[in-house]
């Protein structure tokens, strides 16, 4: 076989021109597949969104105005906030932390049962007899018997003099 | 058997074999060759449905969202965008005779079975009737709508005529609130009734209906007003009771409620009687609510300069053989504001009489009390409007709401332009952008306006409309109890009460009008029929749930200025 210049050109034209189609094929598959995909995906948009619309109706239709009047008239009895309720302001929310001024009326108290004293605990107690093997606690003061129900009992002990021992 | 006589037998048939063994190569080649261009036509066709495939295939040029999410009809949504109608995909039950497709019989098991079935997933259902259907062998509706978990019961039947077909129906989430307003959607698919009438072309336009229809109504202050107007109807044994809310200053409608309502998702006998609606449609004498409007046009003319002129209350006035008088004496004199707060025929008829009939007519004719009111409504009651020249006793009987019937919302546009500062404005329910409200026309100068703010607060404060007096919300109002007309004159025992309010009185946003269609007097009106007793309680309870939600916060350190009136006012009953 003669490969003369001129054939070896148009051969390679050829084959250069064939490379380019199937990249072009190639990509206008993939294009394509995309294509497909996007389509798809908005498909499943479209039925997310039904179905969204359906729960949506659902859930309004249950909490409709009327179920909830009735719920509140059975369950719950709210009533719209009265004028005193309404603060007009910072100015008047801050009013409420202002400290009292004087001949102001004293704060309400909350009543409390006193602690009871127990005896100051030994610093250390034989594990075998029992008995105290070392003097008491020096300089404790009698420590008191935290019986707290709830937050504002453990306010009421945290005195400050007492923290720092 | 000699040598030469083999090979002379030999040589033909090696000559023979040779041919056959050609031919056969042959055939051989040809049949390779066919299985060989067979493969490439199958590679070719191949290659070429790839082709196909990869480049021609249509790829969706209408890779939009909207149309196949576009509503078969547009959704109407409160003025915050709370849906109150919307287009609902929903099963229904269909029996389909051909769904086998084999001309056989239409059903595997027999009808009576099926409907036996049937009842057990609907128990409302009618057996016979069900089966009675399907053994008819003609396709229809068995029900119209299913839920999701009874469309796969009935798939469970495991009968392959049932289908449930989705069906796009009209759902209202709020169920009968607003109905009227809203109306409903017929057999035929177009609106009926309310705003599904007026806006059917825009909510079935494929252009239009992708976006929701907004009306000025707000769902929370509409449920509040059906809510309070249902106990107050209930608890006076009233015939039916009704209530709006307006935006003075535009005149959009917040609220809109006629009792007893209809549910526009399912029409029944018992539902179609009670779509007529009576703030829109129903005209009614409004009786004392008048008297304000009286007063305004007096104090705009010029006829009332001096509040603490006094007016004769212990007589009644004789006019052409009637008699106008009070239900109770009132005392020998009362001045303006006395007349209003203890509501007095005889003052205002005085008053009425001084301004002269054409100038209280050009007053309600301004008001559009003569004309149906504005509104989008299709149903809209034209008013019993005193035609020709009005004569004494018709001025002096119109000025107290008598011998004039109107809807409660021209009453309740009235009472916008006496509070606004003297501008009526037609009454929308379409939501405005602000800064759009329509220009209107001045009825009311400023002044006058100022004035009757004061006087309506003092109705409230220490009149008739007391039980109205929410705290903190300034209300100002009027009450008004008319006799219904009936055979032969007035019933004295049916009455219209209805009550006529505006708040906050200081700077006012909005008129709130109850009624009440024939109260009785029970325990819990103390045995009175009259608007101070129910129809002005309902506007001291609607108040306080609908003010800070439209933006008006209670405050008891602020009220309308009322000090150059309140000497003026003794606070017995008259003087």
């Amino acid at each position: 076989m003669n490969l003369t210049r001129d054939r070896v050109r148009s051969i390679g034209w050829a084959f250069v021109l064939s490379v380019c189609f199937a990249l072009t094929m190639a990509l206008t598959f993939r294009v394509n597949a995309e294509k497909s995909q996007v389509r798809l995906a908005e498909r499943q948009i479209v039925a997310l969104k039904r179905e969204k619309l359906f729960l949506e109706t659902e859930f309004q239709t249950r909490a409709n105005q009327q179920q909830l009047r009735a719920l509140n008239d059975i369950e719950f009895g709210y009533a719209a906030p009265t004028a005193g309720q309404y603060l007009a302001g910072e100015r008047q929310l801050a009013a409420f932390g202002k400290p009292a001024g004087p001949g102001a009326p004293a704060p309400i108290r909350v009543a409390s049962a006193a602690a009871e004293e127990i005896a100051p605990f030994p610093a250390l107690v034989s594990p075998i007899t029992g008995q105290a093997m070392a003097a008491e606690v020096k300089g404790g003061s009698a420590r008191k018997l935290v019986n707290a129900s709830g937050l504002k009992d453990h306010l009421a002990e945290l005195h400050p003099a007492v923290v720092l021992q | 058997m000699n040598a030469a006589s083999i090979t002379a037998t030999i040589a033909p048939g090696r000559r023979q074999l040779v041919n056959v063994r050609q031919q056969l190569l042959l055939t051989a080649k040809w049949r390779v060759m066919w299985v060989l261009i067979l493969f490439a036509a199958i590679t070719f066709g191949a290659l070429l449905r790839i082709a196909l495939l990869g480049v021609l295939q249509p790829a969706g040029t209408d890779l939009s969202l909207t149309d196949p999410l576009l509503p078969p009809r547009g959704d109407i949504v409160d003025r915050h965008g709370v849906p109150l109608a919307r287009a609902f995909p929903a099963y229904s039950l269909w029996f389909n005779p051909k769904a086998m497709g084999d001309g056989g019989p239409p059903l595997v098991k027999t009808p009576a079975e099926i409907a036996a079935g049937l009842v057990r997933i609907f128990p409302d259902e009618d057996a016979g009737r069900l089966a009675a259907q399907l053994a008819s062998g003609q396709p229809g509706y068995l029900r119209r709508r299913i839920l999701p978990e009874e469309a796969n019961r009935v798939h469970a039947l495991g009968e392959p005529a049932l289908e449930s077909p989705f069906e796009n129906e009209r759902l209202y989430p709020q169920g009968t609130m607003a109905a009227h307003v809203l109306g409903f959607v017929g057999a035929d698919g177009h609106g009926r009734v309310g705003m599904e009438q007026v806006f059917d072309e825009r909510l079935t336009d494929p252009l239009s209906r992708g976006t929701p229809s907004m009306l000025s109504l707000d769902a929370r202050v509409q449920g509040a007003l059906e809510d309070e107007l249902r106990k107050g109807m209930l608890d006076t044994k009233a015939k039916g009771a009704g209530g709006i809310v307006l935006d003075v200053d535009s005149g959009e409608v917040l609220a809109l409620a006629s009792l007893p309502s209809f549910n526009p998702n399912l029409i029944d006998r018992s539902g179609a009687v009670n779509i007529f609606n009576r703030m829109t449609n129903q005209v009614y004498e409004l009786g004392s609510t008048f008297k304000p409007i009286t007063i305004a046009a007096a104090i705009d003319a010029g006829v009332i300069t001096d509040m603490a002129r006094r007016y004769q209350s212990d007589r009644p006035l004789a006019i052409g053989g009637f008699q106008i008088r009070d239900s109770h004496s009132l005392g020998a004199s009362l001045n303006i504001p006395e007349a209003l707060m203890h509501s007095s025929n005889i003052v205002t008829a005085q008053v009425a009489d001084e301004l002269g009939a054409a100038r209280l007519n050009a007053t309600m004719r301004s008001l559009g009390m003569n004309e149906r009111p504005y509104i989008e409504l299709p149903a809209k009651g034209f008013p019993l409007w005193p035609r020709g020249q009005w004569s004494r006793i018709t001025t002096m009987t119109v000025s107290y709401g008598h011998g004039i019937a109107v809807t409660p919302l021209h009453l309740a546009s009235a009472y916008a332009a006496m509070v606004n500062g003297g501008i009526w404005r037609p009454a929308t329910l379409m939501k405005l952008e602000p800064g759009h409200a329509p220009t209107g026309r001045r009825v009311f100068k400023a002044s006058t306006s100022a004035r009757m703010r004061q006087l309506l607060r003092m109705i409230v404060a220490d009149g008739t409309g007391r039980k109205a007096d929410a705290l903190g919300f300034r209300v100002g109002g009027k009450t008004g109890s008319a006799e219904k007309p009936g055979a032969g004159g007035y019933r004295r025992s049916s009455l219209v009460a209805t009550f006529a309010a505006a708040f906050p009185m200081d700077r006012p946003r909005y008129v709130i009008i109850t009624m009440l269609d024939e109260p009785q007097g029970t325990v819990a009106t103390s045995g009175q029929r009259t608007a101070a007793w129910n129809a002005a309680p309902i506007v001291g309870k609607v108040v306080p749930r609908i003010g800070p939600l439209l933006g008006v916060m209670p405050d008891t350190s602020r009220d309308i200025d009322i000090s150059d009136l309140s000497p003026l006012v003794g606070h017995a009953d008259g003087q």
